[in-house]
């Protein structure tokens, strides 16, 4: 998993709980580099859902909503550092639709080795999209967070369903993203 | 002093501070976008690099194609050429063969000396058209990868002199003194093409004779032996007005003369030169030129042979003549096949001072029932005929007699294409001699004589 993931973790940590906080949670945690990441490493996925269930437990916030938070958080970043996506878009329905084939491409042609999920996109009607989710990584709530990172983003009120779905093999889920405005 | 080490150690006992730390922070985050935006411009060189060498490739594709395109076309127009070559030229021998086999026929009967003189001016004018087709389909052979070159003993010193006996008178008529010279190799039998070496030297010895308007033609025979290789050399020097260096690099261009006033003056095709380098080329060898400024040119023409040695009994006697003894101790019956009409007489006017019976059909089917009803003491099978051809006939006259183990009829094959592999072709389907169109007397009466004994 790329490292640009576990850095801003460990920053959202940093700001909710604190530096102190962080640094304890992350002595207490058996982490391959010891809690040192770059943006541009790539490290195990299993560290990251550790550190998600550490933070968890030292918040006592369950880690699911955690999980939710960081994928908000992990959407504002990405405004932030690659606002081209974001400024010809006309709403949040068309951000996520060039998920697949517009910002992963991009991502692909800098770190060729990454591992990517997959958005599957179709268009219900003007003001509704299916999103469907597919990733082997246990990230359907980051995922979540992320879609209401850019309804949020695009300042819309909408309605977001998500139904998980059963896959022997991987984590998928849909998400139904009704705009209300 | 000692040079400090690229890293500081690290010690938890001493704290970071603040600003130390955030500085680090900002540095790493700094590196790590630099990072990012060189990956970007490394991609995008990438990118621009591996499309430079798509659009490299397709313009090499398509180069590639475009000369091919030109290669195939330029092929098949040269042999759409060659083949219009052959066709025309076989179109062209056979009235031709009509025209000189009557005018030798003509020349065995009685004439006035007037009228003789007519008839060598046509058998002169019928040769001299003759040798031009000939160059025209050689040098249209050679073009096309198809010029097979013999490999026969033959007698060097023999093969030169009668180069020498045709062009004699010619060079005593202008008044020149042509000298042949044989070198201390060049003595005996030789194994390689005695009919190229005839054309080579004889093209050599006619033009220095034509361009030379006083003093000599000299030619040097002469066999170089280097590492088991033996070379035979022509070196023809005249005392003529010499070659500029302009005149020399179109000299071997075919349909070229060294120049336009050349052709005008003295004829030709400007086809010689060429085809005899050609022919010493297909011989491992070459044909040169060297002239200096105060007159005379040079040829050397040089290509490979092989010693070799003289057969044991070398028949010198006219076949004519035994031919005629032949038939004094037997009648013969000959059964011929030739579906053009002034071939058929050229045919019988040849054999007509012959004391035999000629029978002659127009196809290959008509001669075997002719061969059905009668069986003849030899067989004269044109090759290319109507309704059945010389091949088909031959075979099935061949696969008769096998089969009804009967006499086999000697069967000779007479045709214009009558190059090496034509020969073995013939001779594998079953005929037992070859004799080419334009018919010689002297050659139909030799293959006849070898058959029949």
């Amino acid at each position: 998993m790329k490292g640009i993931v576990f850095v801003e973790l460990i920053r959202m940590a940093e700001t909710v709980m604190g530096e102190e906080a962080v640094d304890e949670v992350l002595d207490k945690c058996e982490l391959s580099t010891d809690g040192a990441y770059t943006t541009v490493g790539n490290y195990p996925c299993t560290e990251l859902i550790t550190l998600v269930e550490a933070f968890s437990k030292h918040s006592g916030t369950p880690s699911a909503e955690l999980q939710r938070l960081f994928g908000k958080w992990m959407h504002e970043h990405f405004v932030l550092s690659y606002p081209s996506f974001f400024t010809d878009k006309a709403d949040a329905l068309s951000m996520l639709s060039a998920i697949e084939d517009e910002v992963h491409v991009e991502v692909r042609k800098l770190y060729p080795d990454a591992e990517l999920p997959r958005f599957d996109t179709e268009r219900l009607g003007p003001n509704v999209l299916c999103m469907t989710y597919r990733s082997p990584r246990p990230l359907n709530d980051f995922c979540q967070g992320l879609v209401e990172g850019c309804v949020d983003h695009f300042g819309h009120h909408a309605d977001i369903h998500r139904q998980d779905l059963a896959c022997t093999r991987e984590h998928a889920c849909n998400f139904t993203i009704t705009l209300r405005d | 002093m000692r040079e400090p080490d690229r890293l500081p150690p690290l010690s938890s006992d001493v704290p970071v501070a603040r600003r130390r730390y955030d500085r680090e922070r900002r540095a790493r985050i700094e590196a790590e976008q630099l990072l990012e935006a060189k990956s970007r411009e490394l991609y995008d060189a990438n990118t621009a690099l591996r499309k430079q060498a798509e659009s490299l490739e397709e313009a090499i594709r398509q180069r590639t194609a475009d000369f091919e395109a030109a290669r195939i076309q330029a092929e098949a127009a040269n042999a759409a050429k060659s083949v219009f070559l052959a066709t025309m030229s076989h179109e062209i021998r056979t009235p031709l063969n009509g025209v000189l086999g009557m005018a030798e026929a003509l020349n065995d009967t009685s004439l006035t000396l007037a009228q003789r003189d007519m008839l060598n001016v046509v058998l002169h004018s019928g040769r001299l058209l003759q040798t031009v087709l000939n160059d025209i389909l050689d040098l249209s052979k050679i073009e096309a990868g198809k010029y097979e070159i013999e490999e026969v003993a033959f007698n060097l010193l023999d093969t030169v002199r009668s180069v020498e006996a045709m062009f004699a008178l010619k060079a005593q008529e202008k008044g020149l003194d042509l000298k042949i010279v044989f070198g201390p190799g060049a003595d005996g039998w030789i194994r390689g093409d005695p009919d190229r070496l005839r054309q080579i030297l004889g093209n050599l010895v006619s033009n220095a004779i034509k361009f030379t308007s006083k003093g000599s033609v000299h030619v040097s025979i002469d066999i170089c032996a280097v590492n088991d290789r033996h070379e035979l050399f022509l070196i023809v020097a005249d005392t003529g007005k010499g070659i500029s260096s302009e005149e020399r690099d179109r000299l071997f261009k075919p349909y070229e003369q060294s120049n336009s006033a050349i052709s005008r003056e003295f004829g030709g095709t400007g086809l010689g030169l060429s085809i005899s380098r050609r022919f010493c080329q297909l011989m491992h060898g070459d044909l040169s030129v060297e002239s200096n400024a105060c007159g005379g040119a040079t040829f050397t023409a040089r290509f490979r042979v092989s010693p070799a040695q003289p057969p044991k009994l070398v028949s010198d006697r006219n076949h004519q003549d035994d031919l005629k003894r032949l038939l004094l101790e037997r009648p013969l019956r000959i059964l011929a096949a030739e579906d053009n009409k002034t071939n058929q007489l050229v045919l019988r006017s040849l054999l007509n001072s012959l004391d035999l019976t000629l029978e002659i059909v127009s196809d290959g089917s008509a001669l075997i029932a002719a061969w059905e009803q009668r069986r003849p003491d030899l067989i004269l099978m044109d090759i290319q005929m109507p309704i059945m051809n010389g091949q088909e006939a031959t075979a099935a006259i061949r696969h008769a007699e096998c089969k009804r183990k009967i006499t086999r009829t000697p069967i000779i094959a007479l045709s214009a294409n009558m190059m090496r592999h034509h020969e073995i072709e013939y001779r594998k389907i079953g005929m037992d001699g070859c004799v080419p169109k334009p018919f010689r007397k002297e050659q139909l009466f030799s293959v006849m004589l070898a058959c029949l004994k």
